[in-house]
Order: structure tokens, then C-alpha cells, then sequence
């Protein structure tokens, strides 16, 4: 569609050379297209045509585009910027420059040639006089180059002057100080007379940014008004920094065990304290942990009503000050190093003063938060870290049941739904997600930033319907990236928004490289050829329709981007259990393996569906010099790379990775291999290279192959029994009153399920082989007359595998059905069981938290055998 | 609101976006929006399209500091007032635009009501920037009105 415009309008400006409209369409339609040589000439036509400025700049950013376009960065260097930035010059010496774009322009391409000084005249002389919509501009670009040129005495006099202005912003104070020790370190000293530099007043020593942030911090506290947090924080920061150093002079500022102490006297009751505090705990040393907490609490007001009874916060900036110590403690390790006793007191007291806290939100929309909801998820926290260190489930479940309670006073409590989403997973119950995620209301971008806490488990715990689903949802999103970024691009182009171009461009393909996003295309069709495609006459169709090229591998694996958001779920963990940079990237190089594996196994699916020989099989010489690789090179290829990727992926189980309870999920690879699926389906796809030599060379010279074939198909039966046997024990169990589930069991049968389509599929491709060989072998039998010819042993082999892979089916899913019968009968059975110690609230969530589980268990099941079900007729169709 | 429309507002407005991060990284609030009107009719001004400051960053005071850097950039663009709009039902907004300078202009009948099949009026707020002298852009209107009114 594109082209075609772009045709139109070439066709039109030929036609009426001069039409100002017709060239600004034609450059608009280049600029859809992403066209920058011809962008950059349409743009210069257009402005001979008609001289206004906007065009002949338009012509330049066309440049700086092909600079970033460029593959080669000398190119970028050596020709288009310097071009762009000449052409920009001669309009600055003919005193052409109209817009405050055009300045933006200039500043773009003098950076990126990394002309730092020049671009610094540019801001600071009379051009950067229009720089005037943002806020901040010239002083923004002038710190950026003060920095980049190590212009400390600049930089520090700008950031104090703008500090001076507005003492809460931070940016600036990290500036301040930076430059203030650059310029230590350098000995800098100001001259003995006049200004200190062109920026104005210099600071250059400790104990002169001391004063100044105690100078700013004494204007606060004077102040009647609203305290600003910026001069608090700084002077923290500042001991940090010093700190950092081992300098001594961080003694001048303060103790920062008192310091904290006196940031939440003032900030306390606000719940961005913790946030602020947090950054600063390694400011205090483990032995003042205790005292810190005792003296916070102290300030705290809470009073008793009755003897023995919980004390509680009169009002809501009590009941925040005494949650931020809470959320402190925690942080600082101490609920972690309780005992078991001390573990469940802390509990109980978390949940009794989220009911109680309760009482101050009577009034709160359901949009809103309840005041005290982190409460619960702190209670929530301390149950799943009793769990980690125990592995008894009841606690998981009595997690459940508190979440879902806290959700039902706080509907719209988004921390609730996503810890209920990971724990409801871990115990292998799906269903009650697709509610909870789709009541999150995740939006636009957020599909591809937390997608993942759906698509993860979906299809591994069975649930194949909702997971079609979730891709689809994430699918459409990223479609529509491509179309929406285009437009706007070129809205930019026609307002002179220059340095949104490229953002636009870096934010289309980072989504066009996410991680997600290539996940999500690669389960989607693996899902519709599991589920929905006719395993008997549809795989060419399917192929084609879905656009897959089994020699075409689309995913961009050394541009891809991890755009998870991996820290959605809030946490007040210590440091050495919140996630680190290592996770990030152990969870990358995991998702990335297990992808590998997975698309390669799709693009294995799809090397079956293309035309066995294209060319006749003895000009297959002939065919690689055309350049058509043949189906046999692809396939070879194709289970090359899946034995390297498979072997990847082996060693990085062998590692053993674990990642925190709320860090990043860890992906189907560990349990893919402890299943035996992932050496099963490689099994599977290595026959079809014998089935494949078969068809080639025919049944009279190819005893090994046909032997080999015999073995693997047996092999195969073996393989797939293994993985049968991993899921035969019960999901879900009571046992003396407490849940007991196995969701591994459940994740094994997913596996079988899938195995067994993928082992059909190439089923489905020996028995087109073998068919024809038969019936002709039959035929040539008939014409001989000779019925004493033995017929060859793979056919035989061939039917034994299939009926042996008939009963395989059979059996699981009648162990299916035994599953489905004794969850109904311990859905019974739970009725009759009652806790007494617990609240009838707690009685009622716990109720219904098994019941989500019991019930998402029966989906699943009831899911895979409806597919397994499908796939037992389609076997009875593959024999010979 | 949709990708689109973001980018929309980044491509032609880009000044007028503006967020605001915490020492940790933590994004605290956001406020977007555009100018538009007639200079000649003295209707050029700059319009609040979008505000919003996280839960955990509430009464810090951040969303009147958003607020005060829009005015800046319309003042310098020469607006002679800003606008926004407000659900009446949301009362802790209003009293806070309220407390900014900004008054009722005229309120608008079912202006949000799409979205939720809640009848529900509309304020539409208005502040005078220091180039309108008399304050006339700011005189309210006497009766509500419906949103096909609205240019």
C-alpha cells in the first residue's frame, strides 16, 4: 500500500513539477517508508520549488536519518552528518534561521558528531536565544555538554544556580556533586579574581557543598509551608558519596542512623518515605538495625484499647508512619531472621492490623486503595518467605485465602492480583488468572511489559484456549505498533519535533525486537498447529497461512530486547534477595535458549509441510546451483542447530539456576528437560531425515535406513512411555486437613500432550512416505505374481508404532479421567472438613481459593484430554 | 489512552510533556498536554490533557508542581489562559485546580458519561495567564452545556 502511494505521487510531481502539494505528499509518503536518500532530495526539490525554511530542513533531518540508519558508523561520521551539518551552516551564515526546530537541529547534528564545543556556542550564543518552549532547555543541553566536555567548574556553577531556584530538584544535585568532586580531584582552585567561571559561583571543596546543602536544608525548615524531601535526601546522598570516598568529613553532616531518624519524623506519614529511605539503608551498619527500628517506633503514636490487646494508630498518618517501619524492618532483613514462633506472631500481627486498618477506608471508592492494604501484603510476604524456608504448601494457600480477602475490601489492588496471579501459578491453577490478569486492565505497552506473567503459564499448565488467547491479545498489540509509529513519524516531521524521529523509531523497534513479542508469535502458532490444524491433510496450508519459512529464521536474536518488567511486583526485601542485575540477565539468556528451542522445533514442524523434491532428485546438483536448498539441507541444518540448542539448554539446567520468589519466572526449560519432551520431539524430528533418505532412494538399497527407522520408531514408544510415566500421580490431595497439590505432574502431561502432536506430525509425514512405497511394492507384487517377495519390515514396524502410540494415547487418557474423578470426589470430601481456629472470613476465603484451584485443575484436564481425544482419531487415520 | 495518542502529543507538542522521576528511579507523575486556539480571538492557550502522580508520590505537592511548569510553557508560548477539564464527582481534583487559581468556566453535561453510563457532569476549569490583562477569558458561563457544543 505503502509503495503504491509513494508510486502515485512520483507519478504526479513528474507530471506537475511545480506542485508544492504534490512533492510534500511524495516526501511524506518516502518518510512512511522510512526512504531517508529519497526523503533528503524530495525535501531539497520541494524547497526549489517553494524556499521556506521548514522544507529545506526537512531535507536535512532526512540526513541525520540516513546517519542513524547507517550501518557503517565512519560512514555516518565522515559523510551524512557532516553534510547535514553544512548544509546547516550556510543558513546560519546567510542568517536564515527562523524556528526554534531548526536550532534543535543543529544542536542534534553537532552532538552527534560529538562537536561538544561547538554546540555549546550554538546553546549559549544568540541561536540558542530560540530555544525558549521546554522548560529548562538551554540550561538541560548546556549541562549534558558541560559533563560530556569535563567542564566541572560550569557544570557545578549551573547546577548550583539551579539549585538555588528550585532546591527540589534532584537531577541537579547529582550534578553538584559530581562536579564538586571532579573538581577535588583535579586540585581545581578559582581564580583570584573575578567570576569563577562563565557559569558564575564555584563550589570545589567537602566542606562548601556541606554548607550548601545544609544552607538549602536550613531554608526548609524555616519555611511554614510543605516541606520539599530534595535537600533531605541531598545531604544523605552527599554522605553516601563521601562515604564512597572514606572521607571523614561525612562526620560533619550528621550521623545518618539520626538523619534517617529525622527524615521520617518529617516525612513518615508519607508512603513515599520507605521509597526514599530505602536508597540510603546501606548508610547504616548492621549492628544499629535494632536500635534505628526501636527509635522509629517509638515516635510512632499507637495506643491500646484493652489490656492484652494489639496497640493500633489513632488515624491514617499513624497508621502510615508505624507501615514504613514495618516496610524498614523488612528491608533491613529483620523479619527474615526471625524464628519460627517470632514468623508466625508477625503474621497474626500483620493480619490484625490490616483488619483493623480497614476501618479508616469505610469511605474509599472502589478505585481507591484501603490505607492499610500493604499490611496484608506484608503478611502476604512473610508467608511465602515461611514457605521458601519450610516447603509446607499450607502456607502458600493460606496466602491465597489472605489475598483474596484483601482484594475483596480493595478491588482495585493491582499488588494483590499480581502476587495472587504468581502464587495461584505456582500451585499449577491457571483459570483463576484469566479474571484477575484481565482486571488489571494491562494496557497497550503494558502487554509487552507484563505480558509475560500470562503467557508464561497458560500453555504449560494446560490451558491452551486462554493461551491462544493471551498471545493473541499481546500479538495485536505489537501489529499495531508497526502501523501507529509511522504515522507520527512523519506529525513530527511536519512540526518540527526533530528529536522525536529517532526516539519514535528506537521505541518502534525496540518493541519490534522484544522478547516477548517473538515468544508470543512463536507459541502462537506452535499452539494452532497443536490445536487447531488437521494433523492429517492440512500442514502445507497451515504453513503457508501462518507465512512460515522453515529457512527463514525472523527473530532478531542479537538485537533482541528484554522489555519485561521484571520488578511489577512491589517488595521491601533486603538487597541480597531483591533482583540483580545477574538475574536480568540469567532470565534473558534462559528465555532465550528455551525460545530457540522452541522456534526451532515450530520451523522443524514446517520443514515437513515443504514439497519433498522441488527439482527431481537426481538434478539436485543442478538445484543447489540455482540456489534452491533442498528440503533435506534445511532439515539437516534446522536439527543441527537444535542439537546445539538443546545442548545449551542442558547445561543451563545443569547450573541450576533459582531466582527469588518475585524475580523473574524461571521458564519451561528445567521441567521441558526433566520431562523427556525436549529429547522425545529431537528424537522424533532425527527419523524424519531416514523417512526422508526413504523417499529419495526407495525401498531396494536402503536395509540400514530402514533397520535404523525400525529402532527409533520403537525407541520413540520408549521415550514417550518415560514421559507418560512422570505424570501419573495425582494432582491434588488432602492430607491431614492441608492441600497438597503437584503441579509438576500437571506440567508433565502438557508436555506429553504436546510431545504427541509433534510425534503425529511427523507420523503424519512417515505415512505419506511409506504409503505410496506400500501400495507400489503391492502392485509390482501383483504384476510378478510372486507373493513369496518378503514384505520389507518397516511396514510392519511402521504399524506397530502406531498402534503401539494408539494404546499410549488411550492409557493417559484414561488416567485423565481417574484425575477428573478424584478431584470430584475430593471436592465432596472438603466439604465436610472444617478448621475451628479459623475466623469465618478466613473459613470462606480458604473455601475459595481451593475451589479455584480444584476447578482450574479440571479445565486443564479437561483441555488436554479433548486434545488428546482429537489426536487419538488422528492416529487411527495414519496407519498404512 | 492508546500508543497513538501519545505519540500524537509527543510529535507535535513535545514541550509539553514532562515527568517526574524519584532519587530511586521510581516514576512519581506525569502531566501532558498542547496549545491551540485563535491568537486573533484571544482563544490561544494551553490545554491540561492528562495528569497524574502515582499513588505512593500523592501530597507532596508534586501535581501543583506539574501544574506550574504547564503554566510556564504556556506563558511563554503567550496563551492567554489554560483549561482543563475535571469530573465534578472527583473532588479532591477539583479542589485542588481549585487552589491553583483555576475556576469553573461552565460545566459540561455528560462529558465522561461513554465511559461508565453514569451521568456525570463535567467542569471545565480555566486560569488566566498574566497576558490576559482583564481576566476575560475566565468570565464563566451561566448555564452548563452539552459536549457537541464544545469546538
Amino acid at each position: 500500500m505503502a509503495e503504491l502511494v509513494m508510486k502515485l505521487y512520483e507519478a504526479a510531481v513528474k507530471k506537475v513539477p511545480n506542485s508544492e502539494e504534490y512533492h510534500s505528499h511524495l516526501f511524506m509518503a518516502y518518510a512512511r517508508v522510512g526512504e531517508y536518500k529519497k526523503m533528503q532530495q524530495a525535501g531539497m526539490a520541494l524547497y526549489k520549488i517553494v524556499p521556506k525554511n521548514p522544507y529545506y530542513f526537512w531535507s536535512v533531518m532526512s540526513l541525520v536519518m540516513q546517519a542513524i540508519s547507517a550501518q557503517d558508523e565512519k560512514l555516518s561520521k565522515t559523510m551524512f552528518l557532516p553534510l547535514a551539518e553544512r548544509m546547516v551552516e550556510k543558513m546560519v551564515k546567510e542568517d536564515k534561521i527562523e524556528a526554534e526546530a531548526e536550532v534543535q537541529l543543529y544542536f542534534m547534528i553537532l552532538e552527534r558528531l560529538g562537536k561538544y564545543t561547538e554546540a555549546l556556542e550554538v546553546v549559549r550564543g544568540k541561536l540558542g536565544e530560540k530555544l525558549t518552549s521546554e522548560v529548562q532547555s538551554r540550561e538541560n543541553k548546556c549541562m549534558s555538554l558541560y559533563r560530556k566536555l569535563d567542564q566541572w567548574p560550569e557544570c557545578n556553577a549551573l547546577s548550583r544556580k539551579l539549585l538555588l531556584k528550585n532546591p527540589d530538584d534532584w537531577q541537579f544535585y547529582l550534578s553538584y556533586f559530581d562536579s564538586v568532586f571532579h573538581l577535588i580531584d583535579e586540585a581545581w582552585s578559582p581564580p583570584e579574581q573575578g567570576e569563577h567561571c562563565t557559569e558564575g559561583h564555584v563550589d570545589s571543596a567537602v566542606d562548601q557543598a556541606i554548607k550548601f546543602v545544609e544552607d538549602r536544608i536550613a531554608g526548609e525548615d524555616s519555611k511554614d509551608s510543605r516541606h520539599l524531601r530534595g535537600p533531605y535526601l541531598a545531604r544523605l546522598e552527599l554522605i553516601k558519596r563521601l562515604r564512597q570516598r572514606s572521607s571523614s568529613e561525612e562526620r560533619e553532616l550528621g550521623n545518618p542512623l539520626d538523619l534517617m531518624f529525622e527524615y521520617f519524623v518529617k516525612f513518615g506519614d508519607k508512603p513515599c518515605c520507605i521509597t526514599d529511605l530505602r536508597i540510603f539503608v546501606d548508610l547504616l551498619e548492621p549492628d544499629q538495625y535494632v536500635q534505628f527500628i526501636n527509635r522509629l517506633t517509638e515516635t510512632v503514636p499507637l495506643s491500646t484499647q484493652a489490656e492484652d490487646a494489639l496497640a493500633q494508630p489513632a488515624d491514617i498518618k499513624s497508621l502510615q508512619r508505624h507501615l514504613c517501619v514495618v516496610q524498614l524492618s523488612r528491608l533491613l532483613g529483620m523479619h527474615h531472621s526471625l524464628d519460627t514462633e517470632h514468623k508466625l506472631h508477625l503474621i497474626e500481627e500483620l493480619k490484625a492490623r490490616y483488619l483493623y486498618g480497614l476501618k479508616f477506608g469505610k469511605s474509599c471508592l472502589k478505585t481507591e486503595l484501603q490505607f492499610s492494604d500493604m499490611y496484608c501484603l506484608l503478611a502476604a510476604h512473610v508467608l511465602v518467605d515461611f514457605w521458601k524456608e519450610t516447603g509446607e504448601e499450607r502456607h502458600l494457600w493460606q496466602c491465597l485465602g489472605l489475598l483474596e480477602e484483601g482484594l475483596s475490601n480493595s478491588p482495585s489492588n493491582a499488588q494483590f492480583k499480581l502476587l495472587l496471579i504468581i502464587i495461584y501459578c505456582r500451585l499449577g491453577a491457571f483459570e483463576p488468572i484469566v479474571d484477575l490478569y484481565s482486571s488489571l486492565d494491562a494496557k497497550h505497552i503494558q502487554h509487552d511489559t507484563i505480558g509475560y506473567l500470562v503467557t508464561r503459564y497458560a500453555e504449560p499448565l494446560g490451558q491452551f484456549a486462554a493461551a491462544s488467547q493471551s498471545c493473541n491479545f499481546s500479538l495485536r498489540f505489537f501489529h499495531s505498533n508497526q502501523k501507529d509509529t509511522s504515522e507520527y513519524i512523519i506529525q513530527a516531521y511536519k512540526y518540527g519535533a526533530f528529536e522525536k524521529i529517532p526516539e519514535f523509531i528506537a521505541f518502534r523497534n525496540r518493541l519490534n525486537n522484544s522478547l516477548h513479542f517473538a515468544q508470543v508469535r512463536v507459541e502462537r502458532m506452535l499452539l494452532d498447529l497443536f490445536l487447531e490444524a488437521n494433523i492429517l491433510s492440512s500442514l502445507e496450508e497451515n504453513v503457508r497461512s501462518m507465512g512460515l519459512c522453515p529457512e527463514e529464521d525472523d527473530i532478531p536474536w542479537k538485537e533482541m530486547q528484554d522489555n519485561r518488567d521484571l520488578t511489577v511486583l512491589v517488595s521491601w526485601d533486603p538487597k541480597s534477595r531483591q533482583l540483580s542485575e545477574e538475574d536480568r540477565w540469567l532470565s534473558l539468556e534462559e528465555e532465550i535458549l528455551w525460545l530457540r528451542i522452541r522456534s526451532l522445533t515450530l520451523r522443524l514442524i514446517a520443514t515437513l509441510a515443504t514439497p519433498s523434491h522441488p527439482v527431481e532428485p537426481k538434478n539436485s546438483e543442478k538445484a543447489a546451483e540455482n540456489g534452491v536448498a533442498s528440503k533435506n539441507d534445511t532439515l539437516h541444518e534446522l536439527l543441527r542447530q537444535l542439537e546445539v540448542a538443546l545442548e545449551g539448554g542442558k547445561r543451563f539446567v545443569e547450573r541450576k539456576v533459582q531466582y527469588h520468589f518475585l524475580g523473574p519466572p524461571s521458564t519451561r526449560l528445567t521441567s521441558a528437560f526433566a520431562s523427556g519432551s525436549c529429547q522425545c520431539q529431537a528424537s522424533a524430528f532425527r527419523l524424519v531425515v531416514d523417512v526422508h533418505d526413504l523417499d529419495i532412494s526407495g525401498l531396494d538399497d536402503t536395509t540400514e535406513v530402514q533397520e535404523r527407522l525400525g529402532n527409533s520408531f520403537k525407541d520413540l514408544i520408549v521415550q514417550l512411555k518415560d514421559i507418560r510415566n512422570k505424570c501419573e500421580s495425582d494432582l491434588f490431595e488432602i492430607r491431614d486437613g492441608q492441600n497438597k497439590t503437584k503441579p509438576a505432574a500437571l506440567e508433565n502431561l502438557v508436555f506429553f500432550t504436546e510431545t504427541v502432536c509433534i510425534i503425529l506430525w511427523v507420523s503424519s509425514y512417515c505415512s505419506c512416505i511409506l504409503r505410496p512405497l506400500k501400495s507400489n511394492l503391492q502392485k509390482k507384487k501383483k504384476k510378478k505374481k510372486d507373493a513369496n517377495t518378503p514384505t520389507p519390515a518397516i511396514f510392519t514396524n511402521y504399524q506397530e508404532y502406531i498402534s503401539a502410540l494408539q494404546l499410549l494415547i488411550s492409557e493417559v487418557l484414561d488416567h485423565i479421567k481417574g484425575l477428573e474423578t478424584n478431584l470430584t470426589a475430593l471436592k465432596l470430601d472438603s466439604l465436610s472438613l472444617e478448621d475451628h481456629t479459623l475466623s469465618e472470613a478466613e473459613k470462606k476465603f480458604k473455601k475459595m481459593v481451593r475451589e479455584k484451584v480444584q476447578s482450574s485443575y479440571q479445565r486443564s484436564l479437561q483441555e488436554m484430554a479433548e486434545l488428546l481425544k482429537k489426536r487419538l482419531d488422528t492416529v487411527k487415520g495414519l496407519k498404512i | 489512552y492508546g500508543i497513538p495518542f501519545y505519540l500524537q502529543y509527543l510529535a507535535h507538542w513535545p514541550e509539553y510533556f514532562i515527568v517526574a522521576e524519584a532519587p530511586g528511579g521510581e516514576l512519581m507523575g506525569y502531566i501532558m498536554g498542547k496549545a491551540e486556539g485563535s491568537v486573533a480571538r484571544e482563544e490561544w492557550h494551553g490545554h491540561v490533557t492528562a495528569l497524574s502522580v502515582a499513588p505512593e508520590f500523592r501530597r507532596l505537592g508534586l501535581a501543583a508542581k506539574l501544574m506550574e511548569l504547564l503554566e510556564e510553557i504556556s506563558e511563554r508560548k503567550g496563551g492567554f489562559f489554560v483549561d482543563l477539564f475535571v469530573r465534578v464527582s472527583n473532588q479532591v481534583a477539583v479542589n485542588m485546580y481549585k487552589q491553583l487559581g483555576y475556576s469553573v468556566y461552565r460545566t459540561v453535561i455528560e462529558y465522561y458519561s461513554a465511559s461508565n453510563n453514569e451521568p456525570d457532569e463535567d467542569a471545565y476549569g480555566k486560569k488566566a495567564l498574566s497576558r490576559d490583562l482583564d481576566k476575560k477569558s475566565i468570565i464563566p458561563l451561566p448555564h452548563p452545556v452539552r459536549p457537541e457544543d464544545i469546538e
